[in-house]
């Protein structure tokens, strides 16, 4: 089995922006890839991250704790994390946990 | 025709729950196909992971049994530990703060499930999701 992998863009105008996709679901057996990507990142001084969900089918309860933990280093930072072309189920359940009262998401 | 009861015992590592967790969407498909897979795998997940993790501290010696069963208009999926359990109790109406890392399970298994039922100990969980039957 293999984690989620991330794949980075070039990063974007400004410099400290970059936008990052998911290859694959976001659960806790397949995270420790796409966590050490996102810590490297944020450790690299990227202030402004975007992470593409466009294939991603499924997140749980893990997966949905790393991204607050991404949206918190980030703001501590001064910067802010967007999630975007998420699929109609994950949408639903980041309303039903509130997630989007916590950083951006947006669908297809 | 795949049975539609099926049990399985698996060791407590969150590999286990990915292999059976991808077995458990071709069981789905077959036995209750009007069922919303994402609601029906994430529920199948977070009552593994919570065993896995919490129930048997991640100690793969030890064994989580998982009992599904489809009926034609609900699946009933039945997961039990080796664990100690845990006080299923005090998080049972936890409204997790969105800035928490931890902390969601129950919710989602609350709010995408029809019933939850844990037992005393909290090393058993019964969820029931209902659905529409699709007709033939």
């Amino acid at each position: 089995m293999n984690d989620n992998t991330v794949f980075q863009s070039a990063a974007v105008p400004p410099a400290a922006s970059a936008v990052a996709k998911a290859d694959g679901d976001l659960v806790a057996a397949r995270l420790s890839g796409l966590r050490a990507t996102l810590t490297e990142m944020v450790k690299s001084g990227i202030l402004h991250l975007t992470l593409d969900l466009a294939d991603v089918r499924l997140i749980d309860s893990t997966g949905i704790g790393l991204l607050v933990a991404a949206h918190n280093s980030l703001h501590r930072a001064g910067g802010d994390f967007t999630v975007i072309h998420a699929s109609k189920d994950i949408l639903e359940l980041f309303h039903s946990m509130r997630i989007h009262q916590h950083f951006t998401v947006s669908g297809d | 025709m795949r049975p539609h009861e099926w049990r399985r015992e698996l060791p407590a590592t969150l590999e286990a729950v990915e292999q059976f967790c991808a077995e458990f969407q071709g069981w789905r498909a077959e036995t209750c196909a009007g069922l919303n897979a994402f609601a029906a795998e994430l529920l199948l997940r977070e009552a593994l992971n919570n065993s896995v993790i919490h129930g048997c501290l991640g100690d793969a010696r030890k064994r989580v049994s998982c009992s599904l069963r489809a009926r034609p208009d609900r699946l009933v999926i039945a997961v039990r530990d080796e664990g100690q359990g845990f006080d299923w109790r005090s998080l049972w109406n936890r409204r997790g703060d969105p800035a928490e890392i931890h902390g969601r399970g129950i919710e989602i298994l609350r709010r995408y499930a029809n019933l939850v039922r844990f037992n005393r100990a909290g090393n058993s969980v019964t969820l029931i999701k209902r659905f529409e039957a699709k007709s033939i």
